[in-house]
Order: C-alpha cells, then structure tokens, then sequence
C-alpha cells in the first residue's frame, strides 16, 4: 500500500516537474537570443534608422528624419540596374548551384558505401576550410587572360585571343557557384536521404522507369531541400563582394559593391543604410514569393 | 614551547600585500599614455611595429595601439568626436580631407606643435594638405619591358590601341589613385584638374580596361602580365628592386602625382601632446630614412640623406618634388557622388 502510494505520481506534479524542466530548458536559448539580438536585431536597427536620417547622431549635432536617400536611389538609373545586377547574379548562381548540386547531394544520398559517402562529404566540405578570397584567387588564375585556361587555349591553336572569361558576369557567377555550392548539397543531402528509398522501388516496381521514380517521387519528396539550399545560396550571393568585385571587372555593378564604396570611401553610411534596407526588403519579397510557390508546388504534388 | 600558529588575520593581511603586489605594475601600466594609431600593413607595418613604435614607447614612456584594418575613417566616423577612436589618423590626403569635412581631424599642422615641420619640403603642408605629410609617392606608369613596349613618356600612352584590355586602372569610387588619374586627364585634355567633362572623354578612350580596388592588386597584375601598363606609384615597382622582374616605373612629362601619406591629430584626443609627439618622431631623419629605405617612400623632411640606390629614384630635393602635382581633393569630394555614378557608367560594360 505504502509503495503503491509512493509510486503514484500525481498528475499535478507531474505537469510542474515538466513546466520546471520546460522552464530551465527555456533558460538555454537566452544566449543564443543575446547573441541574435546584439548581432543581428541591433545592427538591423541602426541601418534602418540610418536609412531614414540626414546624418550620423553620433557626430552631426542636427540630424534629421528624410526620405532624401530613398529618393536618390530612385532619381538615378545607375542604382536600380545595380540592383537588378545583384539579384540576376543572385538567380543564375542559385540555379547553377542547384543544377550541379542536386546529382552530388543524390550521390552522397544514396552512397551505400560509409567511405564513398565520406569521400565525396570530404571533396564538398574541403573547399570550405579555405578563405572566399583565396578560391577568388585560384578563379583568377584560371579564368585571367593570362589565366591557366586562356594560356593552354592560345597555346593549342584554338583561339588567337583569350576568351572573355572573366572580367563580367559569367566569371562572376562561376566563382560564386563554386564558392556556394557545398551550402547546396549539403542541405540538400541531408534531406533526399531521408527521402525512403523503398518509394522510389515501389514505384519502378510498378512499371515506373527509373527517370520517372525520380520526377514522380524523390524530386517532390526533396523540394524542402530545394527550397532550404536554394534561399541560402541565394542570400549568400546577393550578399557578396568580394568575388564580384575580383571577378566582375568594369562590367559587373552589385548593391553589396555600393555599400561598401557608400561606407568606405564616400562615408555615407546613411545612403549605405538605405541601399542595404532596399536590398532586403526586395530579396525578402522574393525570398516569401519563392516560398509560397514552392510550397504550392510541393502541395500540389503530395495531393 | 610555543606552538607558531597563522592567524586569521595574518593570511588576510598576507593576501593583502601580495594582491596590491600584483595590482600595482597593472595600474601603473593603466596610468601611463596609451596612443591609438592607424597605420598601414605589410612592410610598412613590419617595420612599425619591430622598430619604429617599440622605440616610440621607450623614449615616451606610453604605448602605442596600432590599427591596421583599413578603412579607418568609417570607424572614426562612428566613434564620439569628444572621445575619438584614434588619436593619430594615418591616411591618404583624399580621406585627411573627407575627415577635416566632418569634423574628425584638425585642418593644419604648424611647427609651433610639431618642430620638424619646419624642415620638410612644402609640398608636405601646402595648402592642398590637411594635416602632415609625411612621405610621398609618386603616381605614374607602370610597364612591362619584356613586351616590346616603348617605354611610355607621356599619360597618352596609357590609350595606346595596342594596349586595348591590356592596361589597367582602379576602381574611381573606392581608390584614391583612380580618383587622382581622372583629374590628371582633365588637366592633360582639358582646361585643368577640375574639367570633368575632358575627364569623362578621356576616360571612355580608355576601354577597355581592367580596374582593380588597389594598388597590391596591379602589382600582382603587371608581375602576371595580365595587363602591361597601368596607372601605379614608384614604390609599388620599386619595391620589387634587385628581384629579376620584367616592370618598370616611367615618370610622365606632363607630371607625376603625389600620393601622400598623411599625418593628423583628432581634435577630442586626451593626448593630444603625446600625438603631436609622435607626429614629430615620424618626422625625425632617422625615422624618415628607416621607413624610406624598407618601402621606397620618398621622405618630406629635406635633412635625410638616403643611400645612394634609393637617392637616385626617390623624391628627395626640391627640383625633384617640383615634379609632384597635387590635386584639389577638397573639390573632388563634394562632387565624388556625382562623379562615382558617372564614371560607373562610363566604364560599364
């Protein structure tokens, strides 16, 4: 009787033990939100208020609320092409990510051996462990003028002059890709193998070809993947500066680019707060956009 | 016999004495002089920091905070002017002169704050400086010779047909070399610095081109022959001396333009002597002489005496630094907006 007593919890305490434990639970994420709001709710806040004043309040004795940098992005030509640059830049490196990493991700997937699936983990992340200004480099070196490509192509007969390899968009967004494309597979990896294998039999089994298992089944099973490698990628990229201004040349004009010249060398961090809220702004429309799309899609296909 | 037994407040009194002896040299540490600088990286920075400022500190009885992560002005720009990030701002006269615009630096230098100011050649506080300068470079060609180029004599021949997406400039927005060669081609095409319009003409004559956002960079693309003439200073093709490469510096007879490394103090700085101290010390002969030699800067002080290798190629007495021109860059920066969107124009695509 007495450990028949015992032994009964009360539904009562039982529910404070798990609200305590809840409770400390709770108590761990506290630094992480720290940590997001000083480095990212902060700075966020200080380039939208930025954006709206006529100066810096930490110097200027009278500043004042204006629409005045809004204005001039809107008054010249040069900053809305800038814009649509970064965001093309942005699409075609995703779309090229995605093309070239979707099969890696597939193999890595569905490599039943431990060490092919370590060795192809080690050639993705491998890249990574060096700096974006260094895979620049080694970009530039191959793709230059005077470039290892350029140089064997001339020295072949194949072409009298080098081609236009870099120095544009197209050296810009191949540097980008493969800077960005480990971001790709690797979310997408984590997704299509948990994607069951036996769908993809059942459905060859049942006279499906192997190209059709792969539309009708993994495909729509891995749009979250899709989705997920995708928004990264293409946050990543409308980001960048580095690589387009090594890459671009003359020929390349991204957001990121003025922001750093509208900070560094015309220090204007008001015009940079503004060009960097219009950034956001329009990725995050299209990052909402491609969602609903995709989630529609991915509906549509499970229905 | 009596038993030696440690007290409660012997330990405390132990724990006392031997806490304030840690503590004192950390407050004496805490009360002498701290500098806070900006200073250039690579050799530069190499001999700043092994020699340069560890004597500083002896002789002055301070330290010295060195920050070598350019840009600076952006982060002076967002530190309080009564409490300033920096107490000597070390910088190129383009940025000396954005920062006298906002307030962050003193507009001159006179020897009554700085002695060796009274020996430096006036180039170093003309009025075309804000602040001191303490070395200069000299903005011109720099050319491959093993490309069967004419050695260039004149800015003109940077526009050469045959050069046509073999030369290289800079990015106009974000570097001061850029800036100073479209002036240069105003002055060259047109009625002087400030002809923009014969700038833009002069400038479309030039594409194509490769632009790169500094200097390094143009270094490495003359040493790779990825371009085989571009706009660059002395010491970026000097500093390569005695290491067998193909490039060399051709001062155009038009003139060749200063690139000044500047000195100033920040009017909120709380050692604002120590500053001016230090300023002086950059100054000295010996100083001047050690930092010329590592990195083929031409020094402003007219005492130095150079090795006879770097006295020949250096700016270093008064009918060589007639040479120098220097631009107006308080006008170019209350139109550098205008003309940034311009030129990214022009030069695009």
């Amino acid at each position: 009787m007495a450990s028949n007593t015992a032994g009964r919890v009360s539904p009562v305490s039982a529910q404070t033990r798990r609200g305590r434990k809840a409770t400390a639970v709770g108590w761990l994420i506290w630094p992480a939100l720290l940590l997001f709001a000083l480095f990212f709710l902060l700075p966020l806040g200080v380039l939208g208020v930025m954006a709206f004043l006529s100066g810096n309040p930490v110097n200027a004795p009278a500043v004042h609320f204006t629409l005045r940098h809004f204005q001039r992005f809107f008054a010249d030509d040069l900053y809305p092409e800038a814009l649509w640059a970064t965001l093309r830049i942005g699409f075609l490196t995703t779309l090229a990510a995605l093309l070239l990493g979707y099969p890696l991700a597939h193999l890595m997937a569905r490599a039943h051996s431990r060490i092919a699936h370590a060795l192809l983990l080690m050639a993705v992340i491998a890249p990574m462990l060096t700096g974006i200004v260094v895979r620049t480099f080694a970009w530039m070196t191959l793709l230059q003028d005077r470039g290892v490509i350029n140089t064997t192509l001339v020295a072949l007969g194949v072409t009298e002059r080098p081609l236009k390899l870099m120095y544009n968009e197209f050296g810009t967004i191949v540097a980008l890709t493969h800077i960005y494309v480990p971001f790709m597979v690797l979310t997408l990896a984590g997704v299509i193998g948990r994607v069951d294998e036996r769908l993809e039999d059942a459905a060859r089994s049942l006279g499906a070809t192997r190209w059709q298992a792969f539309r009708e089944v993994t495909l729509p099973l891995s749009l979250p993947g899709i989705l997920a490698g995708s928004l990264l990628v293409f946050a990543l990229s409308i980001s960048a500066y580095v690589t387009p201004v090594l890459m671009g040349g003359t020929d390349v004009l991204t957001l990121p680019m003025l922001i750093y010249q509208q900070v560094s060398s015309s220090f204007n961090p008001n015009f940079a707060g503004a060009l960097g809220l219009i950034l956001l702004a329009v990725s995050l429309t299209l990052v909402i956009a491609y969602n609903k799309v995709l989630a529609g899609l991915a509906g549509e296909e499970v229905s | 016999m009596r038993k030696s037994q440690t007290t409660r407040r012997q330990v405390l009194l132990a724990a006392a004495v031997s806490g304030a002896a840690v503590a004192v040299p950390a407050v004496l540490r805490g009360q002498s002089s701290v500098l806070k600088i900006t200073t250039w990286g690579g050799k530069w920075g190499e001999i700043m920091k092994g020699k340069v400022l560890p004597a500083f500190e002896q002789e002055f009885k301070c330290s010295v905070e060195a920050d070598q992560a350019f840009p600076y002005l952006p982060k002076l720009q967002a530190s309080p002017k009564t409490d300033p990030l920096y107490d000597v701002l070390h910088s190129n006269s383009n940025e000396q002169w954005q920062a006298v615009e906002l307030g962050l630096v003193e507009r001159k230098i006179t020897a009554k704050e700085v002695p060796n100011i009274a020996d430096v050649f006036p180039y170093a506080v003309s009025d075309k400086i804000v602040g001191v300068s303490i070395f200069t470079s000299a903005v011109g060609l720099g050319f491959r010779t093993d490309k069967g180029l004419v050695p260039p004599t004149s800015w003109n021949d940077l526009a050469a047909p045959t050069l046509a997406g073999q030369r290289g400039g800079y990015l106009i927005p974000v570097n001061s070399l850029g800036q100073a060669h479209l002036m240069m081609l105003g002055r060259i095409h047109g009625k002087g610095f400030e002809d923009l319009d014969a700038a833009y003409k002069a400038l479309e004559a030039l594409k194509p081109i490769k632009l790169f956002d500094f200097t390094g960079q143009m270094e490495k693309a003359l040493l790779s022959a990825e371009v085989t003439m571009g706009v660059l200073h002395d010491s970026g093709i000097f500093r390569y001396d005695g290491q067998n490469q193909p490039i060399e510096f051709a001062a155009p007879k038009e003139g060749v333009l200063a690139l000044e490394q500047v000195l100033n103090v920040t009017p909120g700085s709380k050692v604002k002597e120590l500053a001016f101290a230090y300023i002086d010390y950059m100054l000295r002969p010996q100083v001047q002489k050690e930092l010329a030699e590592g990195v083929w800067y031409s020094p402003s002080n007219k005492k130095v005496r150079l090795e006879p290798k770097y006295d020949g190629k250096l700016f270093n007495t008064e009918a060589k630094v007639a040479q120098l021109l220097q631009v107006p860059w308080q006008w170019y920066n209350a139109k550098k907006d205008e003309i940034d969107a311009r030129v990214q124009r022009i030069l695009k695509g």
